[in-house]
């Protein structure tokens, strides 16, 4: 996947990248690199930005706290921000409409997220974007988790641009022994449709998730809820030359959408029943043991009695 | 996460619900034949259509069955959401491909094996990615063969080792272990070319052999006493192949004389004979041959070989539902450590049971080893759906021995049996798919899942036609060779 992208750029000379980040949600720019050495179109020019967010991330922090998470987008991104691009082009692209919810029941289901981006054709015609990918983070609660193998799979089948799984991913661990983890999910979009689509574009992104076995809990249901997912854009542009990468602050303008929560009620072991549980495990097991023995040396001894007759 | 669970039930439900059929056919025939030979159409049909059958028409299509059933996984793989390839095998294929890159297999998270197997599979990134797949099927298909081997070694009749090496290569759980990607071919081959070196005598080379299943997978070492006790100078003695007892002399109503060590194995005489040459040389081969592997493997990839392909299985306790009667009390105990009082008593059951049928069942291997492995998974605490093929693999074996009939005791095992797994996989689809707090109710179905089990053995153990191996030979004939010597 990551190869074909960069067959396409190729092809250009000069690319830069823009990461913006609007209210709440970003829009990562980075700075694609020119080929200073020749001025062919087919020679090697690529973009400068880090292939993910979150290994920048990880990379300063051990694990995932939202405190962290919020210091990071303001301090680390606002450290690397970006000078060259005109103030006016967070409002671009704006995603207005974010809707959530959780497809199917049980241990395993879909977290479908529908974001909505309203774009100005004619700002981001000026801009002459050739590429451009939506940077989805899901920071997961607790006590949910994705498979990075089978989200592989799906990378492999088309479905993402890109996809990682950051943080503890350890599918055997119940929640109360595992650390948090995030998913960093990229999505192509078509240039044309930023250019040609007066009403924007709508993107959608269903990501399979798995219950961690929870804690303990006399109702016997725990609850995880899910926060909102931090979206960035990722652009690269023609005609910039810059060689590093920038990024614009985050704007807190209040434009940010509301998101109707996602909830997920998990069963959990109840407490109460550990004393019954275990006598019986035990008991039932010894009386197995019991029986199976009693069986076995009772016929061996039916069989010693008729050798000894016939002898 | 999701494929493995998913594809525990397909395997479990399609299991049931094809070997039951299969079950039941397999009874009817073979009670025809041996029990009521009564006139029925269909029967006899079904039995001449069987026994016109010879082994290799019965492998050759089995192997085309097979073929197809890989290319239909590839089909399913690339179109379906759910994949047919067994989510183990991805994870085989990545690791070969790590160490075809001169890497270790261990940087792919969640290789728990040895890396013999994933050396194995490197043609996978080479060749194709279905090569794994040919490989198993192909120890599948060699597994029927060793069946065949070992029931004609001992004088069963043609059409017996026909249907018992059907029930094996016919078996729909079996058939799909092997062109889904699972591994579990090569150690039920591995164990049953064992059998057959013990057979022939070849003590030396089923050494070889064990050290190297034991290495591969660790469960076989439960099958370390009985072979050390079958070991028998009564059996082996230095220059002689051991004899085998035929198939016809144990169906006899009054058993012959060699049958008076039929019974249980005495303790005095084992301790007695316990230090044979042979004895020796079977622990010194086999444990040389498993420190070299561990050894080696160690040298390679240091404590991650150590961690992942051998600690982990000794220490596995698994807190998230499985058919384990353990796991709601491991799950409830998971937030403290367990006493060794705790493990202490959780360990008893499987380690009394393995003895006490060892010293009870050892002359008669196959059963005995049957017997012990099916206690093994119903005692363990972990038990999913692949661990069922380790005592598949060793039915065909005892099959022609037992003397259950259809009306009505192999039903009723069948239906217990099955019966249990079905409602034990209703409580966990109601709580892994439907999100049902239904704990309390897995767990009592787990409890009588271990009760049918131990229904189901004890069935087979009373059932059975207790058959040695081996027959003694005269000792009187031994001393005297040994004096000529």
């Amino acid at each position: 996947m990551e190869s074909q992208q960069r067959v396409q750029f190729h092809i250009y000379d000069n690319v830069a990248i823009i990461l913006i980040l609007l209210a709440g949600i970003g829009i990562e720019v980075g700075r694609c690199e020119p080929n200073s050495e020749s001025n062919n179109f087919n020679t090697n020019v690529s973009c400068s930005f880090k292939k993910h967010l979150l290994t920048s991330y990880f990379e300063k922090y051990e694990c995932l706290l939202d405190s962290n998470f919020q210091d990071f987008i303001t301090n680390e991104l606002h450290f690397r921000m970006c000078e060259v691009l005109p103030d006016d082009l967070r409002l671009v692209i704006r995603p207005s409409v974010l809707q959530r919810h959780l497809i199917g029941e049980g241990s395993h289901r879909h977290l479908s997220s529908s974001i909505r981006f309203d774009i100005d054709p004619k700002a981001v015609s000026q801009l002459s974007i050739h590429y451009c990918e939506v940077i989805f983070v899901e920071r997961l609660p607790s006590g949910v988790f994705a498979d990075p193998f089978e989200l592989q799979h799906l990378l492999q089948r088309g479905v993402f641009a890109d996809v990682a799984v950051f943080g503890d991913t350890n599918l055997e661990l119940p929640s109360f022994l595992s650390n948090r983890s995030a998913v960093e999910v990229h999505m192509k979009v078509d240039p044309n449709s930023l250019s040609t689509h007066k009403n924007g574009f709508e993107i959608k992104v269903d990501l399979p998730l798995h219950a961690r076995y929870q804690r303990l809990d006399e109702g016997g249901y725990s609850t995880v809820e899910f926060g909102d997912p931090d979206m960035f854009m990722q652009c690269c542009l023609e005609g910039k030359s810059h060689n590093q990468s920038c990024y614009i602050p985050t704007s807190n303008n209040g434009t940010e959408p509301k998101i109707g929560a996602a909830v997920w009620r998990i069963p959990s072991g109840i407490k109460g029943h550990e004393g019954v549980v275990s006598v019986v495990t035990f008991i039932s097991a010894f009386l197995s043991t019991l029986l199976i023995v009693l069986t076995s040396i009772f016929l061996s001894d039916i069989k010693r009695c008729k050798s000894s007759k016939q002898l | 996460m999701l494929n493995r669970d998913l594809s525990t039930y397909y395997i479990s439900l399609f299991h049931l619900f094809f070997s039951f059929f299969f079950s039941v056919s397999y009874f009817m025939v073979f009670e025809t034949c041996y029990v009521q030979r009564s006139p029925c159409v269909f029967l006899f049909l079904a039995r001449h259509a069987m026994v016109s059958m010879d082994i290799r028409t019965v492998l050759l299509f089995s192997a085309i069955f097979r073929i197809i059933l890989i290319i239909y996984g590839e089909w399913q793989d690339s179109h379906m959401e759910v994949r047919y390839t067994d989510v183990d095998y991805l994870v085989f294929s990545d690791a070969a491909s790590f160490m075809a890159s001169g890497e270790s297999p261990y940087k792919r998270t969640t290789y728990r094996y040895s890396p013999l197997l994933a050396f194995l599979l490197i043609p996978n990134s080479i060749i194709h990615r279905s090569w794994g797949k040919f490989l198993f099927s192909a120890l599948d298909l060699l597994v029927g063969w060793f069946i065949y081997t070992i029931l004609k070694l001992r004088k069963v009749p043609e059409n017996l080792c026909m249907y018992s090496v059907v029930v094996w290569l016919f078996n729909p759980f079996t058939f799909t272990i092997g062109t889904r990607g699972n591994c579990e071919p090569i150690v039920c081959a591995m164990n049953l070319w064992i059998i057959i070196c013990l057979m022939k005598g070849n003590v030396l080379q089923a050494a070889f052999w064990y050290g190297l299943v034991v290495h591969l997978r660790i469960y076989p070492i439960i099958y370390a006493l009985p072979i050390i006790l079958v070991l028998d100078p009564d059996f082996f003695q230095s220059g002689l192949k051991p004899k085998l007892q035929n198939w016809s002399s144990s169906q006899g109503k009054t058993p012959q004389s060699h049958n008076r060590v039929t019974g249980q194995y005495d303790l005095v005489t084992a301790l007695k004979n316990v230090f044979t040459r042979r004895r020796i040389m079977f622990g010194l081969v086999s444990g040389a041959v498993f420190l070299f592997c561990t050894g080696l493997f160690f040298y390679l990839y240091r404590w991650e070989f150590l961690h992942e392909a051998l600690l982990y299985h000794l220490t596995r306790t698994d807190p998230r539902h499985n058919f384990s009667i353990y796991f709601y009390h491991i799950y409830l105990r998971s937030e403290h450590e367990f006493s060794v009082v705790e493990k202490l008593i959780s360990f008893l059951p499987q380690f009394i049971v393995q003895l006490v049928l060892i010293f009870s069942f050892a002359q008669d291997l196959p059963f005995c080893l049957f017997l012990q492995t099916f206690a093994f998974v119903e005692f363990n605490k972990v038990i999913t759906a692949q661990y069922f093929v380790w005592f598949f693999c060793l039915l065909p074996l005892i099959l022609p021995w037992s003397k259950m009939t259809l009306k009505w005791e192999g039903l009723c095992c069948i239906f217990v049996w099955m019966g249990a797994q079905s409602h034990w996989l209703m409580w966990a689809y109601l709580l892994e798919f439907k999100g049902r707090n239904v704990f309390v109710q897995l767990w009592l179905a787990s409890i009588l899942f271990l009760a049918a089990n131990t229904f189901v053995l004890i069935m087979i153990i009373r059932r059975h036609k207790f058959a040695p191996v081996f027959e003694q030979r005269d000792r009187a004939t031994s001393k005297n060779a040994a004096k000529l010597k």
